[in-house]
């Protein structure tokens, strides 16, 4: 046939038309997407049983009950438990990123190490644990033998209480070392507030799911403070209009944080003004005779004016409250309306059931114990003390306590020594430990105090909101151990690195979350078999205590770390408490007769058994709503002049003088105002033209800012106005930019007198003008490319000042400049 | 051709509640461990970032301190009528399922040409730029969960509502004789994580479904309803500036919740700075 143009055209048209109507383009499609993906190193998940583990999720204090779902040996998906007291069901983004955790093989140490480059550098070599163990048993046993075993030092990060952070204590004291400390907790806080207010020396138990108002100083409740499992429960009952639980929520706080922005209520009051706004409060609600006058008058003491047994007049909480912060004298502290404290304290006393609640964003940094101790004072006024919805007072977790340890000479000598942080002097009665001034004192001696520090589940160079000061005092020390299971900031300045396990590898207790009003007790166990050689770091205190001498040893009569779990659990047992959990049955649903207390255990063993499955041992919320015999002050009362803080004043006064005494604590005001919660505005003698304006960290559910790192799934909920590239962005208002003559996404060093940082700018009208809000989790320094030089973090800058009588650091208040570059 | 919408045994639905929804995040870190999705070392980049369920920011547009923000956490829309993306497909990589409402997307037929995801109002599809990010030695690919296929480059990919734990829920159901599975049996991820409770997932056809009945409720709202889409993906909230942002309304136009309940919700923000 001859090829006419024509044809050709019918034998093309034809050709597709013939094409088109056939399979052949649709298989070729199909076939062209399967070939193209059937690629070597695209994964292929290995396939097995299914089966799920119960434990309890122990990266936070919060102790949230988790499902893992392993596929054979693999764990694949960590779930919320629904038969769970703390978390009915739901866990927080950190919990659920888990498994990057434990699978990143980069982030981890694969056994112990010995540094062999630089410090800081991260070089390490391999050695065996008995090599490990050797070095360090010996290093502490010379000591020993030199006769100066406080040269040993421990810095904890485990959750105070929890069994990890008794062994690391008992370790210092049975070597002889007064300089265990621990790294910085809001719980130090509310003990310090709870023993100098009403005696006890419980955990601060806060019956949120019961409170119809609740008025929150600070507590970033939507940022992780508390079990986050349990306050994002509440929030959802608190929102839940078919509940019969509505609440009103209020917010005091500078920015528009995500609870302040989910608020019914948002109180934009300054930085650093809590405890004005609550007095002020206090002021309205006494002007109006809100109070509870049963409590005030019955079961408190120093709320009118007094006269001791020397016959001297003293102000009483009414008289000085009264004077000094009426609504317009708290206005010109807070920066708020006057007649918005007096419709916010009018609200508050006329909830049923009301709560006033402190804290700083999460939990992992202190507060201020007069801050904390005059917003619980209105929990006092209104008389919500030990009532539903109220804070209720309870005994600590009735754990048994360790045997005594055996004295010997070298202990006694060491012991005898002053601790280093100076924390329970008489400059500092109250706090447990200040790790702000042993850094300070290792910087500012010309040779380090401390020969050898051992650093337990922390990362206090990345953590501390000291302007990098710890950093500087590793440098010093000649000996540094790490027991982190990851490659973090810290244990890269190690010179031994001990590799504890991952929380999904090991059994380790959780005593009592943060602010939950029953006892309760968690126990994680391993959900798969440890990857590496690593070693369970209570197991490791057992070991080296052997390798030290016979006495050390002699304190660790145990086999291993359950061994010793098991010794302090013993008390729970005679408590006797519930050890399965029925989500029916809430366990912050008060109940007459003890409904559901029944427990169904009849030896320790088995209880200890039933523990070890359920992964919890807890006692329902307490119906008692009595105040007799509740408080352990000195008068038996609860104190709004504390009898405690005037006794440590006048000790120490006693050996300099009144004026010295109240100046080295810290303290502006004299007289009886000294022993009620007052004001105090930070005293600053920064240079206020150079650092005219304030920055604030700030911190977020979906970001880990504690000694554990963020998995890198929490990277998919930055936004990136938070994060883009390597620059994190610090939130400014945008009236503070004009004046400053800079724009959205401009690059600017954030100036302190403690350092500088680079960060872009993004303006946000929930920032308060004047104030440089940074996020605290970026900036690492160490890690892997997931999260190593992203951004900066706010602790190198921060310029911290010293909380009144407790000492702790007050790092919310660093004066800064803002420069465009 | 309307065809089964009506007829189809279940329409699988969820209802997500804004004024209970805390931001947190959780629902995202979920869905992206549930389903195998890929994270890459820079995740800031949002063009390129994958994500199944997306939580977006939005924000009254108010000063300080009455600015107010809130959260729209948002998963594939399952549009019941003729999901744009479906209509779209030359390779038939994604379909309705009249039986469940699931709009599925099936990574081994899709060529990447990404109409799709020009066609989807929701912003709900990614494509995946690069194979996943599973350095050898690294050995992230210890987690990836057998249940759902890893995707490679090339392939677009989005919410699929975890069919798999349909699947899973079914096999349970059967093994235990039964044909229908109750509520709860079958939910997503997200749903089963967000601590605060504010996300619902079960059938929208059984009126005895919690996301039933809260889908009619006065506040239930969809996005973009004015499309025609019908999602199955619903929003409650008592506050009128979140749901006069859910679609594009002339003046005067939007229509305010009058309800009696909806008073109490009232926020008021205190002066201070």
């Amino acid at each position: 046939m001859e090829l006419s143009r024509r044809n050709f055209i019918k034998f093309v048209a034809g050709g597709a038309a013939g094409t088109a109507l056939s399979p052949l383009p649709w298989k070729l499609t199909d076939d062209i997407a399967i070939w193209t993906q059937n690629w070597p190193w695209v994964p292929d998940p290995s396939t097995g049983e299914f089966t799920n583990v119960n434990s309890v999720c122990n990266l936070c204090p919060g102790g949230c009950g988790i499902s893992v779902r392993k596929v054979d040996t693999r764990a694949v998906k960590i779930d919320g438990r629904t038969d769970y007291p703390v978390n009915p069901g739901g866990i927080c983004p950190l919990g659920m990123g888990g498994l990057q955790l434990l699978y990143n093989k980069t982030i981890r140490y694969p056994g112990p190490m010995r540094r062999i480059g630089p410090k800081g550098k991260g070089e390490f070599v391999m050695i065996t644990w008995d090599e490990a163990l050797d070095i360090l048993a010996k290093r502490i046993s010379n000591l020993r033998k030199k006769g100066m075993p406080e040269a040993v030092a421990a810095v904890d990060g485990n959750q105070r209480m929890s069994t990890m952070s008794v062994m690391v204590e008992r370790l210092l004291t049975s070597v002889g070392s007064p300089n265990y400390v621990t790294t910085p907790s809001i719980d130090d806080t509310y003990l310090i507030s709870n023993l100098l207010l009403q005696g006890t020396d419980g955990p601060m138990s806060y019956d949120l799911e019961n409170a119809d108002y609740v008025l929150s100083f600070g507590c970033g409740l939507l940022e992780g403070w508390g079990a986050p499992g349990r306050v994002m429960n509440a929030w959802g009952l608190w929102h839940d209009s078919a509940g019969k639980t509505r609440a009103k929520i209020v917010q005091v706080e500078s920015r528009a944080s995500n609870t302040a922005s989910k608020a019914d209520r948002w109180v934009a009051s300054r930085p650093g003004t809590d405890a004005a706004l609550a007095l002020g409060l206090a002021h309205v609600i006494i002007k109006n005779g809100l109070y509870n006058s049963r409590f005030i008058n019955n079961f408190s003491f120093g709320f009118e004016n007094w006269t001791s047994a020397d016959g001297k007049d003293h102000v009483g909480f009414k008289s000085m409250v009264l004077d000094k912060y009426s609504p317009d004298q708290v206005a010109k502290i807070t920066g708020l309306n006057p007649e918005d404290i007096v419709s916010l304290a009018k609200d508050f006393a006329r909830a049923k059931a009301p709560i006033a609640i402190y804290g700083k964003g999460k939990d992992d940094l202190d507060g201020g114990v007069y801050e904390c101790m005059a917003v619980h004072i209105l929990n006092a006024l209104v008389g919500n003390i030990n009532k539903p919805g109220g804070v209720l007072i309870n005994d600590p977790l009735p754990l048994s306590r360790l045997p005594e340890i055996k004295q010997d000479a070298i202990f006694k000598q060491g012991l005898g020594k002053p601790r280093i942080d100076q924390a329970g002097s008489l400059q500092y009665p109250f706090a447990g430990s200040l790790i702000n001034n042993l850094t300070n004192k290792i910087i500012k001696s010309p040779k380090s105090p401390v020969d050898t520090i051992l650093i337990f589940s922390a990362n206090p160079v990345y953590t501390l909101p000291d302007g990098g000061a710890f950093k500087e005092a590793l440098e010093k020390i000649p000996f540094v151990i790490s027991f982190s299971p990851f490659r973090d900031e810290t244990s890269y300045m190690a010179d031994l690195v001990l590799p504890d396990h991952t929380y999904l590898e090991k059994m380790v207790d959780v005593v009592w979350p943060t602010g939950l009003q029953y006892p309760f007790y968690g126990l994680s166990k391993p959900v798969v078999e440890p990857l590496y050689n690593t070693r369970n770091s209570g197991d490791v205190i057992i070991e080296l205590s052997k390798r030290i001498d016979s006495t050390v040893q002699s304190a660790f009569p145990w086999e291993n770390f359950e061994g010793v779990l098991k010794a302090r659990a013993k008390g729970l047992f005679k408590a006797g408490g519930l050890v399965t959990y029925d989500n029916m049955n809430p366990a912050w649903e008060r109940k007459k007769y003890g409904n559901g207390s029944k427990h169904n255990y009849t030896s320790f063993e088995e209880m200890w058994t039933k523990i070890k499955a359920g992964g919890l041992w807890y006692q329902p919320v307490h119906g008692f709503d009595g105040w007799e015999g509740l408080f352990k002050t000195p008068d038996r009362k609860f104190e709004f002049f504390s009898k405690r803080v005037q006794l440590a004043v006048d000790e120490y006064a006693g050996k300099t003088t009144y004026k010295t005494a109240l100046k080295n604590m810290g303290i502006t005001v004299t007289g009886d105002q000294v022993c009620m919660p007052h004001y105090e505005a930070v005293s600053s003698d920064v240079n206020m033209s150079a650092y005219p304006l304030r920055m604030m960290p700030y911190e977020m559910i979906n970001l880990a800012s504690g000694w554990i790192p963020s998995p890198p799934f929490l990277y998919k909920t930055i936004f990136d106005n938070q994060l883009k590239g390597d620059l994190s962005f610090a939130a400014v208002n945008p009236k503070t930019a004009t004046e400053y003559g800079l724009k959205q996404g401009d690059r600017v060093i954030i100036k302190s007198p403690a350092g500088e940082v680079e960060a872009g700018l993004s303006l946000s009208d929930g920032a308060m003008p004047g104030i440089v809000y940074l996020p605290l989790g970026f900036g690492h320094t160490a890690y892997d490319e997931f999260l190593r030089g992203k951004g900066v973090n706010p602790n190198e800058i921060i310029d911290a000042e010293k909380d009144p009588l407790s000492g702790h650091s007050v790092w919310w208040n660093t004066h800064v400049n803002l420069v465009r570059i | 051709m309307k065809k089964g919408h009506d007829q189809g045994k279940h329409k699988y639905g969820m209802v997500i509640d804004l004024d209970k929804c805390t931001g947190c995040g959780t629902c995202m870190v979920a869905c992206a461990a549930e389903n195998n999705v890929s994270v890459r070392p820079d995740e800031s980049d949002k063009q390129r970032s994958i994500a199944w369920m997306l939580l977006y920011k939005i924000d009254n547009g108010k000063e300080f301190p009455d600015t107010e923000t809130s959260y729209f956490p948002r998963p594939c829309m399952h549009c019941d009528d003729n999901p744009p993306c479906v209509s779209v497909c030359p390779a038939t990589a994604t379909k309705i399922d009249y039986n469940t409402g699931i709009v599925s997307q099936i990574y081994t037929r899709c060529i990447g040409c990404r109409y799709c995801i020009a066609a989807c109002p929701y912003h709900a599809r990614t494509f995946n730029w690069w194979d996943g990010y599973f350095p050898k030695g690294k050995g992230l690919d210890r987690y990836l969960s057998p249940e759902v296929s890893p995707r490679m480059r090339g392939v677009v990919e989005k919410c699929s509502f975890c069919h798999h734990r349909l699947m899973r829920a079914k096999d349970q159901a059967y093994a235990e004789g039964r044909k229908e599975l109750k509520e709860g049996e079958y939910i997503t991820a997200c749903a089963e994580a967000c601590p605060a409770q504010a996300i619902s997932f079960g059938d929208l056809n059984n009126p005895g479904h919690k996301v039933s009945r809260l889908s009619k409720s006065p506040f239930a709202f969809r996005i973009l309803e004015k499309l025609g889409t019908n999602p199955k993906v619903y929003y409650l909230s008592t506050k009128d500036w979140v749901r006069k942002m859910a679609d594009n309304y002339l003046p005067g136009e939007f229509k305010p919740v009058s309800k009696a309940s909806a008073s109490a919700d009232k926020k008021t923000t205190l002066q201070g700075g």
